[in-house]
């Protein structure tokens, strides 16, 4: 009950926090910057409309929002938000929810090749590269937890026997993770340094250019499953940085939402701060999150015997 | 009765017909396809009625009065013999569709004769027990298949392809056979039961040259060089044959070979695991690097054997910690994988042969919006695409999550065994990536968006011939993704008979397995919410279709489309030295230019490295001797007479 009550709460309110990053940047550069429920509004307004079609497109075009936004949820469902049991666990489930979202990217990018316009074709491959590099690094974080915790699953490594904590005996490694975490979060959510979502220009753009053609409620289903996407990065951030006793049931909630927002919050600095790398820049850039981690299992070999 | 034998009786009588009645070249088609398809349904109906006892169809013959040829069935072979009879009557089904010409009618005849040929050489060498036999079997199968590489002979590609892949084969058959003559110098005996007797610093010299041997057949990197040749010359399902059932063979002999030895050095299982890698990771990204949609498809199976290869690593790692898990999960994964992939790369060929058969075209970026056109072709290969790059719901993710399953093992060990595994698992995340990479390339260039050519516009789905094939391999691909149960089960079966692994607890196999698919499931009944959620928000709007989104150019061609040259280039130069992408230079020269050309492409590190470190140095030195070599055939007959003495003098003095 608690389980799903907590689910629920998490697929309502996730629309909410990308609010917070543009409120952030908007103050920083002393706005006043568009009201909190900002993306509440956009998805309201994206479902009134109709569409329109390329002719040049099929069903794949169709399929990619679907599937992108069913990665996301999947992969909610299986996460102990705020160390509250998630509704679904075994051991493994990780590496089936890290292989659904990239369904979820194989139909995104395969949608925008559908349309047959150069620029899209562009997002695409750059969402292929990066993604595969990312998916580099979150496989190195899940080996560093093996090491840790012995378990394959959200569940056990943040409400399990033996939880993943800042202050145990392996704990300093994973400030290294935290740093490799938010890299990934930064490049799977096309976010600066990255990736600019608020840029003109298709050229320089990576996720926006390749979701261009899609309109109305479809539009509405990619962004909402980004909102996912992203939450679900921000949270496994949060539970890391500061791991809950599961005991705390319910109660735990308020404090996990509050490391959330400040997650959210860091995003919003650091793309107030930071201008978007040069694209042959990026590469390098997430490949650190990997060395970072890669890094930190060799060194468990002196702390876990 | 012996179902076994009969099956194959049937095949190689299926296969003789065409010989004499291929005047009537229908005719000849429909009769083959049916006596082959009886043949391999008899074939099954053998695996099955065997599957509690295989000992039962075990026979031997007596050869030339001085040999014994002996074959018999363990669960392995049974495992391989599944992929065998599955595969070849779907293909054969489809070579209706793609044997079109009637003035080809005695090629056609030809190569269906030595595809039987083919197929009951395959299932003779999962049976072979003895070294004679096996040696026999082996070389049946590598010169049948080599004559349907041929098919094309008229085609000077198809001579240089042929050649290069008779080398490759006859080389590695040399190399088995020296592996069978090192254990026959130590036991004296051909019989495979008695292998194990060998002392063990011979066994990791016998494994290491039956490996390389293996592995020319395999394909594994670097020597793969004849898979992107012969692929793409062969017909479409002759490919689909080769590389989703022939080039396993070259794994069941590395499965067998390592069985047999019975050898636990960890050494091996690493060796198995670093070649595993190498292959994997330069499979994939030459795949990427390919125009031509067949010699990608080749470059994918490097990837796969790959990935097959690292299971099986795991598994033996496994064996040599007496860790019975990994050693379960490993092989049991590898096992999975072949019956995948053989699934999932015929499927893909059979696709690809149609696509080709009905455009003229193999280059990738010349192709485009053949979804619409060809709609079932499209969507099977979408699905095979999804399998092969190892995504859920579909069948390549299952056997990938066994082999993650047995590395994550791995990383309880120390030192070299966590560095190996911690590798092992980041590079077959990045296989995975690059794989989804190389194949919504193919999907998103070659199927969808505008076409490129106008030959294009005519293509359509072929008949039933074409389109039953290639659904059921897709549906069996998705069918293993959503219910993989009983096929993980059939992996672990398939192990019955090797010692170590039925002590993996059936309970936790289980669980595991029982979880996989229900997420599967989960996954497919969120989507399908999805999709109803989708439907109710267009529920009475108004939608238009108008042209895709420019960006504000206002007379866009086809022609401005990415292409899969630009799609892959950025990755490609990532892994620069190990994929070097060439490009022809553009001169722009005079004040009125002419017509300029440009043309980029990948090379093949292995396929350079043996050229220049080892084919022309070796053509350079023989061509000192080019003198012995003169038309006089007197001398020539001199030559033989001076060596017939030098060797008796040699034997008896």
């Amino acid at each position: 009950m608690e389980s799903l009550l907590s689910i629920g709460i998490a697929l309502v309110a996730a629309p909410l926090f990308p609010g917070i990053i543009l409120k952030v940047k908007a103050l920083f550069a002393g706005k006043k910057g568009p009201p909190l429920l900002i993306k509440y509004y956009t998805l309201m307004k994206l479902c009134k409309k109709g569409s329109v079609y390329s002719t040049t497109t099929s069903f794949v075009f169709k399929m990619g929002p679907v599937v992108s936004l069913a990665g996301g949820i999947m992969i909610l469902l299986f996460f102990p938000l705020g160390a509250i049991a998630p509704v679904l666990s075994f051991h493994g489930d990780v590496l089936v929810l890290f292989y659904v979202l990239a369904t979820g990217r194989f139909f995104t990018i395969a949608a925008a090749l559908d349309t047959g316009s150069p620029f899209q074709g562009m997002g695409a491959a750059r969402e292929a590269f990066f993604g595969t590099l990312a998916e580099a690094s979150i496989f190195a974080i899940l080996i560093l937890f093996y090491r840790m915790t012995h378990s394959l699953s959200f569940g056990e490594y943040f409400t399990g026997a033996n939880p993943i904590s800042l202050t145990g005996p392996a704990g300093a490694l994973l400030l290294l993770v935290i740093v490799a975490l938010f890299i990934v979060l930064l490049t799977e959510n096309s976010r600066v340094p990255v990736d600019d979502p608020a840029t003109h220009l298709e050229l320089t753009m990576i996720h926006e250019v390749m979701v261009l053609d899609h309109s109305g409620p479809d539009l509405a289903l990619i962004e909402l499953g980004s909102f996912y996407k992203l939450f679900f990065y921000s949270a496994f951030l949060a539970m890391i940085v500061c791991p809950l006793n599961p005991s705390g049931g319910l109660l735990n909630l308020p404090v996990f939402y509050t490391i959330v927002v400040l997650v959210y919050m860091t995003i919003g600095l650091v793309e107030s701060v930071m201008a978007r790398f040069k694209m042959n820049l990026v590469p390098k850039f997430v490949l650190t999150s990997s060395i970072l981690v890669v890094f930190a299992a060799i060194l468990t070999m002196g702390f876990i015997k | 009765m012996n179902f076994f034998l009969l099956s194959l009786a049937i095949i190689v009588v299926g296969g003789a017909i065409p010989l004499l009645t291929f005047r009537q070249f229908v005719l000849t088609k429909c009769i083959y396809i049916s006596v082959t398809a009886v043949g391999c349904i008899c074939g099954l109906y053998a695996i099955l009625s065997a599957a509690s006892s295989p000992e039962s169809l075990a026979w031997s013959w007596a050869w030339q009065h001085v040999f014994t040829l002996s074959f018999s069935f363990d669960s392995l072979s049974l495992f391989f013999l599944l992929p065998i009879f599955l595969i070849c009557p779907l293909a054969a089904i489809y070579s209706f569709f793609y044997f079109e010409r009637a003035e080809n009618s005695l090629k056609t005849a030809v190569s269906y004769f030595f595809t039987n040929i083919l197929i009951v050489s395959m299932a003779l060498v999962t049976a072979a027990s003895n070294m004679l036999a096996f040696a026999l079997v082996w070389e049946l199968m590598s010169i049948s298949s080599y004559f349907l590489v041929m098919y094309d002979y008229q085609k000077e590609e198809t001579r240089t392809a042929g050649y290069l892949y008779f080398l490759f084969a006859q080389g590695g058959a040399l190399l088995i056979l020296a592996a069978f003559g090192v254990i026959f110098s130590h036991n004296g005996s051909f019989d495979f039961s008695r292998v194990v007797g060998i002392p063990d610093s011979t066994k990791l010299l016998v494994f290491f040259l039956a490996f390389l041997g293996f592995g020319s057949k395999a394909g594994i990197f670097p020597l793969h060089i004849w898979l992107p040749h012969a692929h793409p010359a062969a017909p479409s399902h002759i490919s689909a044959i080769m590389s989703g059932v022939m080039i396993k063979m070259g794994i069941y002999g590395i499965l067998r070979m390592y069985f047999m030895l019975g050898a636990t050095d960890i050494r091996i299982g690493q060796a198995v695991l670093i070649l595993g890698m190498i292959s994997g990771l330069l499979g994939v990204l030459y795949a990427l690097g390919k125009r031509n949609i067949k010699r990608m498809l080749a470059y994918s199976s490097v990837e796969n054997i790959g990935i097959i290869l690292m299971g099986a690593g795991f598994g033996m790692i496994g064996v040599a910690k007496g860790n019975s898990l990994m050693a379960g999960f490993g092989f049991a994964g590898c096992l999975l994988h072949v019956l995948n992939h053989s699934i999932f790369k015929s499927l893909l060929f059979l696709g690809a042969g149609a696509v080709i058969r009905k455009t003229g075209i193999s280059r990738n970026d010349l192709l485009g919006g053949l979804m619409k056109r060809m709609p079932i072709t499209g969507k099977t290969f979408l699905a095979g695409s999804l399998s092969i790059s190892g995504l859920p719901p579909f069948s390549g993710f299952v056997s990938e999550f066994l082999i993650y399953f047995a590395a994550f093992q791995g990383l309880k060990y120390n030192h070299i065994n966590l560095l190996l595994s911690i590798i092992a698992i980041i590079s077959l995340a990045a296989i995975g990536g690059l794989a989804t990479f190389c194949f919504t390339k193919v999907v998103g260039i070659v199927f969808l968006g505008e076409p490129r050519s106008e030959k294009i516009s005519l293509a359509t789905d072929g008949g039933w011939t074409l389109t039953v094939p290639i659904s059921l391999l897709a549906i069996a691909c998705l069918g293993i993704g959503v219910f993989p149960a009983p096929f993980i089960e059939l992996a672990f079966s398939g192990l019955a008979d090797v010692s170590f692994v039925s002590q993996v607890d059936p309970q936790l196999v289980q669980t595991i397995v029982t979880n996989l698919g229900f997420a599967s499931r989960l996954f497919l009944v969120i989507i399908f919410a999805v999709v109803l959620l989708r439907k109710s928000l267009y529920w009475r709007k108004e939608i238009t279709a108008g042209p895709t989104w420019g960006c504000g150019f206002t007379r866009p061609t086809t022609r401005i489309q990415y292409t899969g040259a630009s799609f892959s280039r950025s990755v490609i130069d990532f892994f620069r030295p190990f994929a070097l992408s060439r490009e022809s230079e553009v001169h722009l020269k005079k004040i009125f230019p002419e017509r300029t050309r440009y043309a980029s492409w990948v090379e093949d590190l292995a396929e350079i490295g043996m050229r220049q470190g080892l084919a022309q140095p070796l053509l350079s030195f023989l061509g000192k001797f080019r003198w012995i070599q003169h038309g006089n055939v007197q001398l020539y007959i001199g030559y033989i007479i001076v060596a017939i003495l030098i060797l008796l003098l040699i034997l008896f003095i």
